[in-house]
């Protein structure tokens, strides 16, 4: 009973950090995000001691910079994954514009909408703490980000991605497209509608409108990315969206907030809207072309499929009255589609009509029914879910070391899951080595957690380690089971129980890993060799250049402290 | 991905810093309770102690942001909470009921066989959808780096 109580009073002092920091932590937690809501600041709570230490998890989602924020909440990789699909396109008008000032300004009113939908559309899919966060912390971070964001996207393969499509599509309509700023007046269908495609840039030069040119974009995005067909269809589509475009042209300025707000439901886009909107008004007028906005939404929607959205929109926008009644209209109608949305897409009245991108301040998804799919609520519902999972997965695949080459789901997740109990072997095998060498030494925190433990050590550990992460991992891949057998036979006297653990976890290991995609094979048989052939204490130190050496090296040092 | 491996590494109270300055301070209270003693038994049972530790500072230095860093300590709090006769039948009830909401919760992509295999992996995966569960499986990947990092840095430190 003795040692049983020993032992629960070493769990308990194991337990202590994390138990003194949950449960203060679960109740402070939104006490502290609200206060960080209020400050947003990034050193208003001190992380002297361990408690703020630990505290400091919930500080970090308003500290640091946003994209250290954003972070915080997710990987990176999938707000520059975002970024990318919606820069691309503002990229290639920036390329081709003949007004770079313009064009610039496009880009930065493009990167905050971008960089605040992105982060929506992440949060959205988040444990309820941090929902509190989303609306009050992007807000006020969007302009921060912008230089950040700047920096990243040029050199994102998305990017190229989008911009290789882009240059897929067809070359002469394209032409137009890329002169947003010199449309001229009266056009043929195509060019019509290029050049109705431009008009929300247009729009958004003008008056900067962030969230909404952020949503313009998303429609753009995923328009363009769909079927150049649409561009053909865009002429024909013209009859149902006259009547919008007469309407429109009475209403003018109310169009493009109308069509924002129903697919986002915001009021703060449609007061910017209908401030920019004049100059938007006369240029549309001019061209005698479809709103751009509607002319996105309608090549997305199928033919026999757009009523259902056109209806929504219509319903709200078709009445030739004066804004604020169109605004509260699209408000009641924004709200009825999305009264029923919230992270999940289980609501299914919501889904239609309203496209994958996000309003600034709501948490529903929204979808727009692309053409030739279709509008059926539950497989919009279905093709967001699939859409979120392939995001999640592609960053997956980039956190997961030799994944690039793979496709298909299963595959992946077998690689996963394969990297994953790696990794939980290899905390193991630390755990245990760390107990082999722990008798020996006192501990000393101060001197501890200086650089070198945060930091790999220069010397032994240098000489592979930035690959040496994914070395064990790629070793594994091809193990070699007879050598390690081999050698663990030939140490002798290390005890039953590590021994009988090591080879467990071997096995297990060489089981695993049946692939063959090594990357250093012949370092790591000469790695085996060094550690068979030289005395234990050089052979320790050169065995920390991966796990299995890790392994090897564990009943020898069992032996150092045994003698 | 960049982004985060330099927000890792440069920002001082970044989740390894956090974990780091946890881990060693359990080890250090380990290492104090725990008579030194270099049996084989003596050190496995203190590779279970530095196991379970590297979990539970890991855990706590994530906080509770995230749905399997609340799920890890929610079961070292039960575990402590509890002696082993109540906590083998919570942890019983538990699973018969996380079994129920297995069974309750939708399983839309028929593809994902093997999710079943990573919610065993990823703590408090087994009442995760889907999307939830690759969100999860994300975060718990880059800690457990970090934390492969940091023990091997401490081991490096210490057997040199």
């Amino acid at each position: 009973m003795d040692m049983a109580g020993k032992d629960n009073l070493g769990a308990e002092k194991g337990n202590d950090d994390p138990l003194n920091f949950h449960s203060p932590n679960m109740s402070s937690d939104w006490q502290f995000i609200g206060a960080n809501l209020a400050n947003s600041s990034m050193g208003s709570i001190p992380t002297g001691n361990p408690m703020a230490a630990s505290k400091g998890d919930l500080l970090e989602p308003s500290s640091c910079s946003s994209a250290s924020m954003v972070d915080s909440f997710c990987p990176a990789n999938w707000e520059q994954t975002t970024h990318s699909q919606n820069l691309g396109f503002c990229e290639i008008n920036v390329q081709h514009g003949p007004s770079t000032s313009n064009m610039l300004g496009i880009r930065t009113s493009g990167l905050g909408p971008i960089r605040t939908g992105a982060e929506r559309t992440v949060g959205i899919g988040w444990t309820p703490p941090n929902a509190m966060l989303k609306g009050g912390l992007f807000l006020p971070t969007a302009s921060g980000m912008l230089p950040q964001s700047l920096s990243q996207f040029p050199a994102d393969s998305g990017f190229i991605e989008r911009a290789a499509r882009f240059s897929c599509f067809s070359a002469g309509n394209f032409g137009d497209m890329m002169n947003p700023f010199s449309i001229p007046e009266s056009m043929s269908p195509y060019s019509r509608s290029m050049a109705s495609m431009q008009g929300p840039h247009r729009v958004f030069s003008g008056e900067g409108s962030k969230t909404v040119s952020g949503e313009q974009y998303q429609k753009i995005e995923i328009n363009v990315t769909e079927n150049p067909k649409d561009v053909e269809h865009g002429a024909i589509e013209g009859s149902p969206l006259k009547n919008e475009r007469k309407t429109e042209s009475s209403m003018g300025p109310h169009d493009e907030p109308k069509r924002c707000s129903a697919v986002s439901g915001n009021e703060s886009d449609e007061a910017e809207f209908s401030g920019g909107g004049q100059e938007e008004q006369s240029m549309l007028e001019g061209r005698g072309g479809e709103p751009s906005t509607k002319r996105l939404g309608s090549k997305k929607r199928k033919r026999s499929g757009q009523d259902n959205e056109i209806d929504q929109v219509k319903g709200a926008t078709q009445q030739p009255s004066e804004i604020p009644k169109d605004n509260a209209k699209i408000q009641q109608q924004g709200n009825q589609n999305l009264v029923s949305a919230s992270n999940r897409p289980g609501g299914k009245q919501g889904k239609q009509g309203i496209e994958a991108s996000d309003s600034p301040k709501d948490e529903y998804i929204h979808v727009r029914a692309r053409r030739g799919q279709a509008t059926n609520s539950h497989s919009l519902a279905e093709r967001v879910r699939r859409e979120k999972i392939s995001e999640r997965m592609k960053f997956l695949q980039d956190l997961v070391p030799g994944c690039s080459k793979v496709t298909g789901k299963a595959v992946m997740l077998d690689e996963i899951i394969n990297y994953v109990q790696s990794l939980q072997r290899q905390v193991e095998f630390l755990s245990m080595k760390l107990a082999a060498v722990h008798p020996r030494l006192d501990f000393n925190i101060e001197g501890l957690l200086t650089k070198d433990v945060l930091q790999s050590r220069a010397g032994p550990s240098s000489l592979g380690f930035p690959p040496d992460m994914t070395m064990p991992y790629s070793l594994l891949h091809s193990s070699h089971p007879g050598v390690i057998h081999t050698v663990l036979p030939g140490v002798g006297n290390s005890s039953d129980a590590l021994r009988r653990t090591i080879n467990s976890h071997v096995t297990a290991m060489s089981g695993e890993y049946k692939e063959s995609t090594s990357h250093v094979p012949n370092v790591w048989e000469d790695e085996l060799h060094n550690v068979i052939h030289m005395d234990f204490n050089s052979g320790a130190t050169s065995a920390l250049l991966n796990g299995q050496d890790i392994r090897v090296s564990l009943p020898q040092d069992q032996m150092k402290a045994e003698h | 991905m960049m982004t985060s491996r330099q927000h890792l590494t440069t920002n001082p109270s970044s989740i390894k810093t956090r974990f780091a300055y946890l881990f060693l301070r359990n080890l250090k209270r380990l290492n104090k309770y725990r008579p030194t003693s270099s049996s084989s038994r003596a050190v496995y049972q203190r590779y279970g102690m530095i196991k379970f530790a590297a979990d539970a500072s890991m855990a706590s230095a994530v906080g509770s942001r995230r749905a399997w860093s609340r799920a890890t300590l929610l079961k070292i709090r039960n575990r402590a909470l509890n002696c082993t006769f109540l906590k083998r039948r919570r942890i019983h009830a538990l699973r018969r009921r996380r079994a129920e909401r297995k069974s309750r919760n939708p399983r839309q992509e028929c593809a994902f066989g093997q999710a079943n295999e990573l919610r065993r992996l990823v703590p408090g995966g087994e009442v995760m959808d889907i999307c939830n569960l690759l969100d999860e499986t994300a975060h718990y990947i880059k800690c457990l780096n970090t934390q492969v990092q940091v023990m091997r840095n401490i081991v490096d430190f210490y057997s040199s």
